[in-house]
């Protein structure tokens, strides 16, 4: 819509990242809100670790070192929806006070304005993902599959960002209030309970077992987990990075979608 | 003349309430038109259809040539947009948001490097360029907003309730600013207003809106005709009454008023004040007090819709 061919992609991709730096420059001069979506993944999985030692021996719970290795990604996911949830009401917020009107006046296309509001908390995510980390290294817990298994894992994090941003954008146009999107916080905090997160499926019983089999968020943890216990599996990779990209893709159509459905229904 | 925007029985239900219920317009190249109504009459949902931010329920469009429905790019890179309460992200400074606008459009950095300060010296914010929007008076974000819809140089500039809250001698220093740009740059504005003074000092044309409708359009002047001719009172002498009276009858039909002073409806308009006083002039009479009492846009509302305007007092 933008111009056409080459010339169109340019501009689309410089939009992208100057609305880009635009949330980047938001999150930094906001920066105290991010740290309790730090701090309380990093309490979490203190608590456990300490009270959880002894699940190790438990027949069937994989083999590692320490409860760290295998609370890593879960901290991390839960680290990751914090600020997730939070580029959703920015949105919203963005399309309570008219700024988002601004936008859409302009002669952008619609998904660098949504792919733009949620990078630079994709961004911070990433920064999270490092400091826990290092954090995790420092406290003994080792990532089998190396420095290049580090990387996924910050990767895997900004994607999903992008993943429940979306689905955070989806809901601040369907309502365009900020408190129905901070809503669906809860949704996503339980969910990830409901996962594999914090306990192997293979050790849950009855319709928790089911719920946490078929939650796609055990999906990508699952594979996470592997890279971290188990060691560099290229498949894993695939799995860890390709399920959340489709799902993003998924999440910001929808986005898309909701926003034209907003300009024209009655 | 080329028409730049014009609409054809715009229509738009929100649920069950229709806001706005056939509306045509008709805009030159270069005008000034002002788009008059109390809240919830549906200018802003007139003023969102023709910049592409909502789809009508029935009805048509063009702007700039474009239809609103087929061609919302085109019409975005063309128009210039200040919506109402000037929405702005308050993290970022003034000087960040001019940059970033100035990209949505495509516009080269080395034209907005010279480009960006002028705009922010011209509506005054030079001083406060570097800092957070947050920190701004509305007053400031008002001018703010008027400078990022001017970016990209538009030819059309919808403006909606620009001066709302603003205190007077900001309401002014906007005023300027658009006289300004209708003037030397010919850009045609399309804006909105609660105020009957705004429309009066700012419109060529002026069209009334209630309940999603139109309900009068046309110049100030011929709005104002329509309700009736100014009355022109006039206190002479005593002894010049019956004078006064037979000079000042030719010019229209006369009008109660008090001892001492003759009162007519001025049939041809306030134009014809000046005539009046040369004929009494020439008559020998000697005028001591003068008053046209002049109907303004509110009396136009109140004829149209049997209601006042909110604020306004404004207009008198």
């Amino acid at each position: 819509m933008t111009g056409s061919g080459r010339s169109g992609v340019l501009t689309a991709g410089s939009q992208t990242w100057e609305l880009t730096r635009r949330s980047v420059v938001g999150e930094r001069r906001q920066l105290l809100s991010v740290m309790p979506g730090l701090i309380f993944p990093l309490l979490l999985a203190a608590v456990y670790t300490k009270q959880f030692s002894r699940v190790l021996e438990m027949p069937g719970f994989p083999e590692v070192d320490s409860f760290l290795d295998f609370i890593l990604p879960a901290c991390i996911v839960q680290a990751v929806s914090f600020g997730a949830t939070a580029a959703g009401s920015e949105l919203a917020l963005d399309i309570e006070n008219g700024f988002l009107d601004r936008l859409l006046a302009s002669p952008v296309a619609r998904w660098p304005i949504l792919l733009g509001r949620l990078a630079g908390a994709a961004v911070v995510a990433s920064v999270k993902t490092i400091v826990i980390l290092a954090l995790f290294l420092v406290f003994g817990a080792k990532v089998a599959g190396g420095p290049a298994a580090m990387l996924v894992l910050v990767a895997v994090a900004a994607l999903l960002v992008l993943v429940i941003g979306g689905l955070a954008q989806v809901m601040a146009f369907r309502t365009g209030s900020q408190e129905a999107v901070g809503a669906t916080f809860p949704l996503i905090f339980v969910s990830i309970f409901m996962s594999s997160a914090f306990f192997p499926t293979n050790l849950m019983s009855g319709w928790f077992k089911v719920v946490a089999e078929n939650n796609p968020l055990s999906w990508i943890i699952n594979p996470v987990r592997r890279l971290v216990i188990n060691g560099w599996s290229s498949a894993d990779v695939l799995q860890a990075l390709g399920l959340p990209a489709a799902l993003a893709t998924v999440t910001i159509s929808a986005a898309v979608m909701a926003l034209n459905r907003r300009l024209a229904t009655p | 003349m080329t028409v730049v925007i014009e609409a054809a029985g715009l229509v738009r239900h929100f649920g069950d309430i229709v806001a706005v219920d056939g509306v045509d317009l008709s805009i030159d190249e270069g005008e000034v038109f002002g788009f008059l109504g109390p809240n919830g009459a549906g200018k802003s949902t007139v003023v969102r259809m023709l910049t592409t931010l909502l789809h009508p329920t029935s009805g048509s469009a063009r702007v700039g040539g474009c239809d609103i429905r087929t061609q919302p790019g085109d019409i975005r890179r063309m128009i210039g947009v200040a919506l109402q309460d000037a929405a702005i992200d308050p993290l970022m400074t003034g000087n960040e948001l001019i940059r970033l606008q100035a990209v949505l459009h495509g516009i080269p950095r080395s034209v907005i490097r010279r480009r960006g300060p002028e705009l922010l010296e011209r509506v005054g914010l030079t001083a406060a360029v570097d800092r957070r929007v947050g920190t701004y008076s509305g007053g400031m974000r008002r001018r703010l907003d008027l400078a990022l819809s001017l970016v990209h140089e538009p030819q059309i500039l919808f403006l909606d309730e620009p001066t709302t809250g603003l205190d007077p001698t900001s309401r002014q220093a906007l005023w300027a600013e658009v006289r300004r740009l209708n003037t030397e740059l010919g850009t045609t504005v399309f804006l909105t207003t609660q105020y009957l003074e705004e429309a009066d000092q700012l419109a060529g044309r002026v069209a009334i809106i209630d309940e999603g409708r139109l309900v009068r359009e046309g110049t100030p002047t011929e709005l104002k005709a329509t309700v009736g001719a100014p009355t022109l009172r006039v206190e002479v002498d005593q002894k010049h009454v019956a004078t006064t009276r037979d000079v000042m009858t030719g010019f229209g039909e006369e009008r109660p008023s008090r001892e001492g002073r003759v009162a007519i409806g001025l049939s041809e308009g306030a134009a014809h004040v000046a005539a009046v006083v040369r004929a009494l002039d020439s008559a020998g009479v000697t005028v001591v007090h003068l008053e046209l009492d002049a109907p303004s846009l509110d009396d136009v509302f109140a004829h149209a819709t049997g209601r006042r305007l909110e604020g306004s007092g404004d207009g008198q």
